[in-house]
């Protein structure tokens, strides 16, 4: 492959991850060609050991494949630097946990501002963006609470936040509504579907959440390492 | 950037209080230590050197030149009279006294011992030293008579006698080297901290020990004490050309105690010794400390990774982590610091009788407490305390996001 095309935001080729356990290999991925472009809501699906955290890992560049490429947003992650790849997951990737994941000792506004503060964006600018973003995710009046002051819902919410306001290409989504009750974690996708639909962003999600399924566009199912189904709706 | 990694490191050593406090207490413990050592160690140098000058060496002394090599009783001071003179003018000078200097032996009905026989004139003596207030049986040189001698209590000891009992010196007189015997009677027995003193010195009047030396009105000594021992080791002082003159030399109490001069150099290579095995434990608890707090917040490192800190941003927050840990340590450590010191400068540490280099304590050591020591530690803390994060900052920069998350992406 030589170029990817300006619609692809996520390339990848023949990608194969094999862990060593016990000095035994274990084959994670076995060869993923996938091509995901911009603007799609996805849901990545299968059974636990499946692949999907790992093929999250490494589409996001927080791991690098044994074998294969990955292109992101039309760049080879495999030939940054340590610092290019920190620069270019600041700038073009933004993360949603299981978990939440807010740093406890930031307050809400300094959690959502991180990302803009390793960016350079001035204080007022951030500022502005913070609290834009807090109404976005409908949690306006909490930005000086810690995120110990939050319900796991509003945790949630200010982790969107925070993946959304530097305006990256990719949201990648860990489980994000398997630690929430149904209602919360319904109107959290319904407000990523917004978000996704107003913003172009592209949303990829790992999920075992049949509702997450029902709202996904695409919907791509891993099974022993290996693409089993990949099905637009 | 640098503000929110400020607050992220402050906030953070006060997510666990009781460990923070633990480890800066301890580090604050080393901080302690340090400053109560620099002020035990001034209060000891002080201790020494007064003991030193103060007991009888006062703080320079006029000899003839070659006199302290050959000990001969005929090498007396040049240009007494003159000198004597010149001293009464000097203002660096604040007491000055002459002396008599004799090897002997000291007989009793018991038994016999080797002295050194000192004449002293007591008026001017008791400003140099401090046998007259060691006298603990009998009395200084009060009245006139002559044959008073006043000898240490271990001298007595050996001689087996008492206050009042006669014992005969004898010396070799000057020049011809003829023996000269006196008959003294006991006046006096002082008892001092330092055993050599009290086994082999005995006190005459200057004039007797003239007399027995058949010397005249000349003296082998002029023990001098300055308005300020700082004088003593100020080379720049006229004084010492003064008074090297005429076939006499005048030596500082560094050069006529000049191993003294060396342990007390020596005491700072101690201090230092000290400090760095100091720091060396406080570095591995610094270390440890970090690391505990590092390995508790792994997956809030591979958070801060994974959404596009640096490396060197991760080290840095571990840096000003240790660095938020060192402030906290100071300001623990130099109020304990100051109080401990503060105190005991006050009290006073019992040294005395105990030997140390040397020299024996005849008084308290007082501590004394310096700004510098609140200044110069203080740094040296905060930067052994960043030297000490440089290890688990390295680490944390190393972190790979996906292992540090693990259960999570």
């Amino acid at each position: 492959m030589e170029q990817t095309q300006q619609t692809d935001v996520i390339v990848t080729e023949g990608v194969t991850k094999v862990y060593t356990a016990d000095g035994i290999p274990v084959n994670a991925l076995n060869g993923i060609d996938l091509t995901i472009q911009s603007g799609e809501f996805t849901a990545l699906v299968g059974p636990s050991g499946s692949g999907k955290t790992t093929f999250l890992n490494i589409i996001s560049g927080l791991d690098s494949p044994t074998e294969g490429k990955v292109w992101l947003a039309g760049k080879v992650l495999s030939e940054m630097s340590g610092n290019e790849l920190s620069d270019f997951r600041r700038d073009n990737i933004g993360f949603i946990f299981q978990a939440y994941n807010l740093i406890p000792v930031l307050t809400v506004e300094e959690n959502i501002e991180y990302i803009m503060l390793l960016a350079g964006v001035p204080k007022a600018e951030r500022h502005e963006r913070v609290l834009a973003m807090l109404e976005v995710v409908g949690l306006k009046g909490v930005a000086d609470r810690t995120p110990t002051q939050l319900s796991g819902g509003q945790q949630q919410r200010v982790a969107i936040a925070r993946a959304m306001v530097s305006e990256p290409a990719i949201i990648l989504a860990d489980e994000p509504t398997a630690n929430l009750d149904s209602k919360t974690g319904a109107d959290l996708l319904e407000m990523m579907r917004h978000l996704n639909a107003e913003t172009g962003m592209t949303f990829i999600f790992s999920t075992h959440d049949p509702m997450v399924m029902e709202n996904a566009q695409r919907l791509i199912t891993l099974r022993d390492g290996r693409i089993d189904s990949d099905e637009a709706k | 950037m640098w503000l929110i990694l400020v607050k992220l490191a402050w906030r953070n050593i006060f997510r666990n209080k009781r460990r923070t406090f633990i480890a800066a207490t301890a580090i604050g413990i080393g901080l302690t230590a340090l400053i109560f050592i620099d002020a035990f160690m001034i209060g000891m140098e002080d201790t020494m050197i007064r003991t030193a000058t103060a007991s009888f060496l006062g703080d320079a002394q006029i000899h003839r030149e070659g006199f302290r090599d050959e000990q001969e009783a005929s090498m007396t001071i040049q240009a007494l009279d003159d000198v004597t003179a010149s001293l009464a003018e000097e203002a660096s000078v604040q007491h000055f006294t002459h002396r008599v200097l004799v090897s002997g032996m000291i007989t009793s009905p018991a038994n016999v011992s080797a002295i050194n026989l000192v004449g002293v004139h007591p008026p001017t003596e008791k400003f140099l030293s401090l046998i007259d207030d060691a006298v603990t049986e009998g009395a200084y040189f009060e009245g006139e008579n002559s044959r008073d001698i006043v000898i240490g209590a271990k001298l007595a000891e050996i001689l087996e006698i008492e206050l009042g009992d006669r014992v005969v010196v004898t010396v070799a007189q000057a020049g011809t080297g003829e023996l000269s015997q006196e008959m003294f009677r006991i006046s006096g027995i002082y008892h001092f901290a330092d055993e050599a003193m009290n086994s082999g010195m005995a006190f005459v009047r200057i004039q007797k020990a003239q007399e027995m030396l058949a010397i005249g009105n000349n003296v082998h000594e002029i023990a001098i004490k300055f308005t300020s021992i700082a004088y003593s080791q100020d080379t720049t002082l006229p004084f010492w050309d003064t008074y090297s003159q005429l076939g006499n030399e005048v030596l500082s109490w560094t050069e006529l105690m000049s191993q003294l001069t060396v342990v007390l150099e020596m005491t700072k290579y101690t201090k230092y010794i000290m400090g760095v095995i100091l720091f060396g434990v406080v570095i591995f608890g610094i270390i440890n400390t970090l690391f505990m707090s590092l390995y508790e917040r792994m997956f809030e490192f591979g958070v801060l990774r994974a959404v596009g800190t640096r490396p060197f941003g991760m080290a840095r927050v571990i840096l000003f982590e240790a660095g938020a840990l060192a402030i906290v340590s100071i300001g623990l450590g130099a109020i304990l610091g100051f109080v401990l010191t503060a105190v005991l400068a006050h009290v006073g540490i019992d040294y005395t009788g105990i030997e140390m280099m040397g020299v024996t304590m005849q008084e308290f050591i007082y501590p004394v407490l310096e700004i510098q020591q609140f200044i110069i530690y203080p740094i040296w803390v905060f930067i052994f305390t960043i030297i000490a994060g440089l290890y688990p900052a390295r680490y944390v920069a190393k972190v790979v996001p996906v292992d540090a998350m693990r259960r999570s992406f």
